[in-house]
């Protein structure tokens, strides 16, 4: 520092910009709320049960099952076939049902195509609603309007993909290129004409990837859906868990695991090759 | 081009192209219709069921909700508070432990051998669904909301993992040979040069986790893991339907509200502070458009979720 001399002005750092307060503030929300919700008073008490499992050691009950777990039975491989493909069944059907209804909600929930304000409003007000109903929950309800099997189940996925895909595509129609809208518009289409040849074309690739998406999802629902009686490998996953048949739930869970992970593969495979 | 020196024929009408053959999309149409039918041979779904359906969730729906019980409200709220408690840490769970896969898994920043196996760990980990996650985590942790906490928080992270490596890998690499060039650490990499630009859209992430977490966990309950799920299954099973309309009615408002906040916050990290002034009538469309949504189907589009 002594060594400059007055003829050189040394370059000037920039100062350092302070962090915003607005940080400390959310840092300290946030520990509040964790805490809040992980203390024994006020919350699940996440602490004392991990430092009481922890403390106690695994119980001999716990370590048989799993024993059990860790050696599947795979004798029972042939009876979880027709199951299996129920629940393959209910995937395919529910998201084609879905995703053809999710086109339609789609194109009323996007500020292009919606043809009118309250159209929209009232089209995002039902699909929010719907989207805040888990899965499992509409097939709860529907399970006790229509009664145990596989038509609830299709039912819930129906909801759900609406929700899923309508939401998704929505937002793609928002961002479109106006060129074939106002084409559309010169040549005095219609909502549905203008729709059909000025925004369709445009979203096809996104919508097909956003339905194999769907399916993906439906599988691994449709996978649990029958843990509340909507049909399916759940059914049977439930039945074994009930009997305390770990050994046949093991099994059960390592086929839904391969089952949903090659599902995953070949969606996000076609997926890419759809957009490439 | 040789267009210059060879000038294109002369036709007196202008040639218009071909029409395209639609082979594709027949044929998709075709494969469409033959699963549709395989499917509905095999799900055994009975015809009479299905036509009184409709009438039947009329019924239900009147039974939920025309006559509420205002005493289950409370019950119903506890369950809720519960629900979103579980999908609180559950996310925080995640939130940590994929942070450091997200790295490990961005094809920019980790070798391409550890960046392949990430991802596959990470797309293993999403294919256990949280209520199986739960029949296994109970035969440890027991019956209560502490089981349900810890599968959310394990199936989180692999969602979280590969949408946060997707922000990993859209920086700038500026930053990245700026740390190289003073000869920094792997660690001082990750710190200086990703964390800074990846970090708002990888916590608008967490918190769109977050209010994905709780409709997961508004239903984990129905294994025994806590929350309001249980409530509904029981009074549902029981037909006390004004108190099961009552947990319903609470489920999607209390959910529909944190979704508002949660989502504020989000487009207020992304796009920062100027945005929330109404500028004129543009601006304000323009923030109708969610980033995290836009984010998600990108994602989804391009197969890398």
């Amino acid at each position: 520092m002594s060594a400059t001399d007055a003829g050189t002005v040394a370059p000037q750092r920039p100062t350092k910009p302070r962090p915003s307060p607005m940080r400390y503030v959310a840092v300290g929300v946030v520990a509040l709320l964790t805490w809040l919700a992980a203390s024994d008073l006020t919350g699940i008490g996440l602490v004392s049960r991990l430092q009481r499992t922890f403390a106690d050691g695994i119980p001999d009950r716990t370590a048989e099952i799993f024993d059990q777990i860790l050696s599947p039975d795979w004798s029972i491989l042939g009876a979880t076939v027709d199951p299996f493909l129920e629940t393959l069944a209910m995937a395919v059907l529910g998201t084609l049902l879905g995703c053809s209804l999710a086109l339609l909600v789609a194109f009323g929930a996007s500020a292009i195509t919606a043809g009118g304000r309250k159209r929209l409003a009232g089209t995002r007000s039902i699909m929010s609603v719907i989207r805040s109903v888990p899965d499992v929950m509409w097939a709860l309800v529907f399970v006790s309007a229509v009664g145990t099997g596989t038509i609830s189940g299709l039912l819930a996925l129906v909801l759900f993909n609406i929700g899923v895909v309508a939401k998704l595509l929505s937002e793609t129609i928002d961002a479109v290129d106006t060129g074939p809208l106002e084409a559309a518009d010169a040549a005095g289409a219609g909502i549905i004409a203008r729709a059909r040849t000025a925004v369709f074309p445009q979203v096809l690739p996104n919508y097909l990837a956003f339905s194999l998406y769907a399916f993906e999802i439906n599988v691994r629902a449709s996978a649990v859906l029958g843990l509340v009686g909507a049909g399916g490998i759940g059914q049977l996953l439930l039945f074994f868990r009930n009997r305390f048949d770990y050994d046949r739930v093991s099994l059960v869970v390592v086929e839904i695991f391969v089952f949903v992970f090659l599902t995953e593969l070949l969606s996000i495979t076609l997926r890419r090759r759809l957009t490439e | 081009m040789s267009a210059v020196t060879s000038a294109p024929r002369r036709t007196d009408k202008p040639q218009r192209p071909d029409a395209p053959s639609g082979f594709g999309r027949k044929a998709g149409f075709v494969i469409v219709l033959v699963l549709a039918v395989l499917a509905w041979n095999a799900a055994g779904l009975q015809l009479d069921k299905l036509v009184r359906a409709p009438a039947r969730i009329l019924r239900l729906a009147e039974l939920l909700f025309l006559w509420p019980q205002w005493d289950a409200f409370g019950i119903a709220m506890q369950g809720m508070l519960e629900s979103v408690q579980m999908a609180w840490l559950g996310t925080l769970i995640a939130a940590v432990l994929s942070l450091p896969l997200s790295l490990l898994a961005a094809r920019n920043v980790s070798g391409r051998f550890g960046s392949e196996a990430t991802r596959q760990v990470l797309n293993g980990i999403r294919a256990f669904p949280e209520l199986v996650l739960v029949i296994l985590i109970v035969t440890v942790f027991g019956l209560g909301p502490v089981t349900g906490t810890i599968a959310l928080g394990i199936h989180s992270i692999g969602t979280l993992g590969k949408l946060s490596s997707e922000a990993v890998e859209s920086i700038d690499r500026g930053p990245l040979e700026a740390v190289d060039a003073v000869g920094g650490t792997w660690a001082q990499r990750m710190r200086w040069g990703v964390l800074p630009q990846a970090m708002p859209e990888i916590v608008a992430f967490w918190l769109y986790r977050f209010e994905i977490n709780i409709r997961a966990s508004a239903v984990l309950g129905v294994v025994g893991a806590g929350g309001i799920g249980a409530q509904l299954t029981e009074t549902l099973r029981y037909k006390e339907f004004g108190r099961a309309g009552m947990a319903f009615v609470v489920v999607v408002v209390v959910t529909l509200m944190i979704d508002a906040i949660s989502g504020r916050i989000r487009r207020r990290i992304i796009s920062g502070a100027a945005d929330d002034r109404d500028v004129d009538g543009e601006a304000k469309a323009q923030l109708e458009v969610d980033p995290i949504i836009a984010a998600e189907a990108g994602a989804v589009r391009d197969g890398e979720v």
